[in-house]
């Protein structure tokens, strides 16, 4: 199952953070800080799988690659777009490649409700984000990977609101979606 | 800006509030203050807290999202708890969506308010608008506890046949939630679940969650899902969802090893599938299913299997080798690393693609090719792999690293993945990123597991074992040197433990391999001289080498080629070494080395000697001296006690006139005290479990006081009489006999075979040593080979002295050769050094000749196991860290992840639970029953104390507000009314109307503007009487 789904963006700024299992806000930040350390040092053409963070790895079982145990946190699977990075924590129940298209989902279905997302509609709608993704995941267990029913989801919830119009807007995350950022192996 | 003209996303400040923060003014203003952010941040705090405290259920509404936005940079907001449950409570759709998502992301196991949340989330579960009946639902995973569950099953269970597909997946896996702190839930949702999975006219999506949830099942408890597999099979042959299929594929994969007939029927559908699609994850997956679910392994009947286990590994191997995406090369290694715990052969297979990954730049795919080739060590390739990570590490060390820009973009990553494969050796080289210490420091530890693995056996050559530790001391990361003169014991992390990790190998090398040790000495006393050469003068040595290093040039000085030189490092290091630990040892150490020194008692007492180890002890006593003051105990006390047992000594010495006559003998305190203090038993190493076997002593308590006068008697205690009387019980202690039933007395060691001189190994396997090796650790291997093997017949000299004591037919042998004649590889020479190792030779030439590669000749060195008590039933595997006693460490740590992993979800209780059971059978546990009857009455009075609690803590606000008497109407309301009696009462149907029936007295609050999607909300849900006006609105 996924333990837990974190956004944040270059400077390490959480934009979304969400636990499928109760944990104390320190921990939780110095989980985020950790993995943001792992992140931001990846060499070019790195893969995006990430080596368990120290905290998890303290607590949990590095050493038994041998005997993989399911209930443990073993797999790290990021993504990075733009100037954000979306980040899975997840158990060895979980298929890493799926991990990764269910990423590209999530970001799709916001782009489809923001038009053109990029970081601000994120920062000022963090409400948005919750309920989007609650409409995927919800206690840690996949629901739906279909993005036009994720976004009606949201939608009947209430309007999305729009970012506010006299914001600067940076180059949004949309720039990456295109075909060009389809991972091959979807 | 235009601050006032932005609609924030929760509107709800009323005119009067128009100077409150909106959340969108709150995070314009924390990017406004950069810089001063947490001064501003904390403004914030503080104005929420007084808002959050509103009567204006808008203003705590907004107030509230602010806490969860800050919540998110780790501002704690437990104490908004009650809060929370008021905006949770709020009849208007929006606020509750705020007050839920503040639940979901501050409520913590310990949240006490949460035993008051159950009937308001009872009562949302039973709302009429769909979003409303999400909120709880998508909630309840995050706040659930055994009583919870218990309480809200009745009201979760009919929202499995909810009109709405999204109610009903979501709730499916609430219940799966549920079932995991409360097994029995599963026993009343299972039929309905199961119900729905078969159901072919079921919403594709709720399925697709069914099956999720399953998936997570299945791991637990197969058995009960077998009975699926015809449904489960019909979805993964028609289904088109990709996620779902990878799930299916999962689930067979637990299935499978039950239930073999499944994998005739399940190949053709896999197998199409890896033919045809187009989804990569799909096919990774279904190759990773087919080994999982040990379709290959038995082929027992079939030829397909062969064909599909080589079409399989043929995947994943191109995965790792063709594919320009890195991370087909990491999941791959994935499924390797599953593959080899139960088909080691097929990944032993892949050896030369893994260990190429060993080089890849990715972390994240070293350390998991790290994982794979940790199991493939053998004696054959240690020391290739041994090499490629020495040969890493070396070309990472920081000095040769630089660093690199950290702004990839993806596009390019695909790019140069390509490029990485095609030429990975080269774009290694170019550019090496400084690695993590962490890393480092695992590497390290690996190559020590690698070599050290069941007791050395896969280790042919200890002389490069040796020189390999010499390198790593220099290599391992060390712990960040402290700028003050602190001691650095604060900041110790698993970083200085690497070095020490290294030093100890070397130490347990010295001990165990009796052949080896003169060169174990003389590499530590080479490190030890290195420590001093490098860390410039002044600054502290950290490395946690110091310590296992200087006993082993303690212990074994007597085998030291020149103890002068080693006292002289020793003292030149002490007053530069900082942990406590590494400096006793070092005390220790020097003061060994001085007496095997000194007390030699056949030489002549002559002047010289006389004057020259006069000055060897003012100068141990100068070292030693500022150390009688260091704050660590043992440090001091171990310095005290050898300063004084020098002075003493001096004095004896200055008493004992030297004139050069036979007559005059050393004084008997420097040749027989102070040696016997150290000469005793030789140390073995000794099995972890040897000390759980010692016997334990009839009649010992060791509660008991050794004396119960002990205070006084250490007060009147003479301090001065004891250097002198402690060597006295040294002595008894060393020279008596331990009693026979204690030890083995025969040691393994004593039947080594000496034969160092004729020990050789054979170096023309690795050519890449300096690769790896500094250059004059290279330099001094050389020498040595030459020198050992100068009185070698057989041995062809190198260049030089090749040309000058060459034969005619040597030089016959080059010119028809030519130049390029690798003399090294004349077969006669192998043979030889075989027959000589071997001592009987028979068979043994013409063996060595038909294989195609020859093993490097063993050398006979004999590796001592660890020592155990007898009838203890054998030997314990020798494990690295045995001397630390961290095995129960570990065991005992293991022992605590069970009960509670970081973010992991415990799922055991799932695996004891019988579904299939009748409940009055003994499935149904009726102890667990009455257990949770106590918890939950228990519970209650918790909530009845809760409320009385807040009760008080609301009436004195009221009190000091000025509010109407009407409060106190209510308060003796509450008190004559039961709260458990109230509870079922309002979880069903019209809570409002109940309420408002009950207690006409009380004013129920009918809010005045309806949200949208909230005409159900009449009232808010208030779970008893007693805190009721917390949730009331004021009256207008």
């Amino acid at each position: 199952m996924i333990n837990a789904v974190l956004v944040f963006n270059g400077q390490g700024q959480p934009r979304l953070t969400k636990f499928y299992t109760q944990l104390e806000t320190s921990i939780q930040q110095r989980l985020i800080s950790e993995i943001f350390t792992l992140v931001s040092n990846r060499p070019d053409g790195a893969c995006n799988f990430l080596p368990l963070p120290p905290i998890l790895a303290a607590s949990g079982t590095s050493h038994s690659a041998s005997e993989p145990h399911n209930d443990v946190p073993s797999l790290v699977t990021y993504r990075h777009y733009a100037t954000l990075y979306f980040i899975i924590i997840s158990t060895s129940t979980e298929s890493p490649l799926a991990l990764l298209d269910l990423i590209q989902v999530y970001v799709e279905s916001l782009d489809k409700l923001f038009e053109n997302v990029c970081e601000l509609d994120l920062i000022f709608n963090f409400e948005t984000l919750h309920s989007a993704l609650s409409e995927m995941i919800v206690g840690g267990v996949v629901i739906e990977t279909n993005m036009d029913r994720i976004v009606s989801g949201v939608k009947a919830q209430g309007t999305v609101a729009k970012r506010p119009v006299n914001e600067a807007r940076p180059s949004g995350l949309g720039a990456g979606l295109g075909g060009t950022f389809v991972w091959p192996g979807r | 800006m235009g601050i006032v003209a932005c609609p924030a996303p929760v509107q709800g400040a009323n005119a009067a509030n128009m100077f409150e923060k909106s959340l969108y003014d709150l995070i314009r203003g924390m990017r406004n203050h950069k810089g001063n952010e947490r001064e501003y941040i904390q403004n914030c705090l503080k104005e929420c807290r007084a808002e959050i405290r509103s009567q204006d259920l808008d203003l705590k509404a907004t107030a509230m999202l602010k806490l969860v936005y800050l919540e998110m940079f780790g501002h704690d907001m437990s104490w908004a708890s009650f809060h929370v449950l008021e905006v949770m409570a709020s009849p208007k759709y929006h606020q509750k969506r705020v007050g839920y998502l503040g639940a979901v992301q501050s409520f913590r196991p310990d949240t006490e308010v949460l035993m008051l949340a159950t009937n308001l989330l009872k009562k949302d579960l039973t709302g009429a608008s769909t979003t409303t009946i999400a909120l709880p639902i998508v909630a309840l995973p995050h706040l659930i506890t055994p009583s919870l569950a218990l309480s809200t099953l009745s009201d979760l269970l009919p929202r499995l046949s909810h009109s709405n597909a999204t109610i009903r997946k979501k709730t499916i896996v609430t219940l799966y939630r549920l079932a995991l702190v409360f097994p029995e839930t599963l026993r009343a949702a299972w039929p309905k679940i199961k119900e729905k999975l078969m159901d072919t006219r079921e919403d594709p999506s709720v399925t697709a969650a069914i099956v999720n949830v399953v998936c997570e099942f299945s791991w637990r408890r197969p058995n009960d899902f077998l009975p699926l597999a015809p449904r489960l099979f019909e979805l993964l042959v028609d289904s088109g969802n990709n996620w779902m299929a990878i799930k299916l594929i999962k689930l067979f994969a637990t299935l499978t090893p039950l239930e073999p007939r499944l994998v005739r029927k399940l190949l053709p559908p896999l197998t199409e599938i890896i033919r045809s699609t187009p989804a990569m994850s799909l096919l990774y997956e279904c190759i990773n299913g087919i080994i999982q679910g040990g379709i290959l392994g038995s082929g027992d009947d079939d030829d397909g299997r062969e064909e599909i286990a080589s079409l399989c590994v043929s995947k994943l191997r191109s995965m790792i080798m063709v594919d320009g995406d890195p991370n087909l090369k990491y999941v791959a290694l994935l499924a390797f690393n599953k593959i080899v715990v139960t088909h080691p052969w097929l990944v032993a297979q892949q050896e030369d693609v893994i260990l190429e990954c060993i080089d890849s730049t990715d972390i994240s795919i070293r350390i998991k090719s790290l994982d794979l080739v940790q199991g493939m060590v053998s004696s054959e390739n240690l020391i290739s792999i041994v090499s490629r990570l020495m040969r890493q590490l070396k070309s990472a060390s920081p000095e040769n690293g630089r660093n690199a820009a950290v702004d990839p973009t993806d596009l390019d990553s695909d790019e140069e993945a390509l490029e990485e494969t095609i030429n990975p050796r080269q774009k290694n080289d170019g550019q090496s990123q400084p690695l993590p210490d962490d890393y480092r420091a695992d590497v390290i530890n690996r190559i020590l597991n690698m070599c050290s693995r069941n007791n050395y056996s896969n280790l042919t050559d200890f002389e490069w074992y040796i020189d390999i530790l010499t390198q790593l001391v220099r290599m391992a990361p060390l712990p960040r040197p402290t700028n003050d003169l602190e001691p650095a014991s604060g900041s110790k992390s698993n970083i200085g433990d690497a070095s020490e990790r290294i030093g100890d190998e070397l130490r347990n090398v010295t001990v165990k391999v009796h052949a080896i040790r003169p060169a174990c000495i003389e590499a530590a006393n080479a490190i030890l001289e290195q420590f001093n050469k490098d860390a410039p003068s002044g600054h502290p040595v950290t490395s946690g080498a110091v310590k296992p290093i200087a006993w082993v040039i303690g212990e074994f000085a007597t085998e030291t080629v020149s103890p002068d030189d080693s006292l002289g490092s020793l003292l030149q290091l002490i007053p530069r070494v900082t942990s406590p630990e590494s400096l006793a040892a070092c005390l220790q150490a020097a003061t060994k080395v001085f007496s095997l020194i000194a007390g030699d008692s056949i030489a002549p007492w002559t002047p010289e000697r006389k004057s020259m180890i006069s000055l060897l002890m003012a100068r141990i006593i100068h070292v030693f001296e500022p150390l009688a003051m260091h704050p660590n105990l043992e440090v001091q006390e171990r310095a005290v006690e050898f300063i004084e047992l020098l002075k003493l000594t001096a004095e004896a010495v200055s008493g004992q006139d030297a004139a050069g006559e036979a007559s005059d003998y050393a004084p008997l305190l420097l040749t027989q005290a102070m040696p016997s203090l150290f000469v005793g038993w030789e140390l073995k190493s000794v099995a972890a479990s040897a000390q759980k076997n010692v016997p334990f002593p009839e009649g010992l308590d060791l509660d008991e006081p050794i004396n119960p006068n002990l205070n006084s008697l250490l007060a009147n205690a003479q301090p001065l009489s004891m250097p002198a009387e402690e060597a006295d019980e040294f002595e008894i202690y060393y020279s008596k006999r331990p009693p026979p039933t204690s030890i083995v007395s025969e040691p393994a060691i004593n039947r080594l075979v000496e034969s160092r001189e004729e020990a050789a190994s054979s170096y023309q396997q690795q050519p890449t040593e300096d690769a790896y090796l500094d250059p004059d650790i290279l330099a001094r291997r050389k020498a040595e080979r030459r020198e050992r093997n100068k009185d070698d017949p057989f041995y062809i000299g190198e260049g030089s002295s090749l040309t000058g004591t060459s034969t005619p037919i040597h030089n016959i042998l080059q010119n028809s050769n030519g130049p390029d004649l690798d003399v090294d590889s004349i077969p006669i020479m192998e043979l030889d050094l075989n027959k000589l190792n071997a001592g009987i030779s028979g068979s043994v030439p013409s063996q060595s000749r038909k294989a195609p590669r020859p093993k490097p000749p063993r050398q006979k060195i004999v590796i001592a196991a660890d020592e155990n008590l007898a009838g203890s039933g054998g030997s314990t595997p020798r494990h690295y860290d045995s001397e630390n006693n961290s095995d129960s460490f570990t065991k005992s740590r293991a022992k605590q992840l069970k009960q509670s992993v970081l973010l992991g979800v415990d799922s055991t209780n799932i695996g004891s639970l019988n579904l299939e059971a009748e409940p009055d059978s003994r499935g149904y546990d009726y102890e667990a029953q009455q257990r949770e009857e106590a918890e939950m009455a228990r519970a209650m009075k918790e909530v009845e104390r809760l409320r009385l609690e807040m009760q008080r803590a609301n009436e004195r606000i009221q009190v000091a507000q000025g509010v109407d008497a009407e409060g106190a109407v209510v308060k003796k309301k509450a008190k004559k009314k039961k709260p458990t009696a109230a509870a079922p009462a309002e979880g069903e149907g019209d809570s409002g109307a109940a309420v408002k029936a009950k207690k006409k007295k009380k004013k129920v609050a009918v809010p005045a503007d309806d949200g949208p999607g909230d005409k159900d909300q009449q009232t808010p849900a208030p779970p008893e009487g007693g805190g009721r006006k917390c949730w009331g609105n004021p009256r207008p």
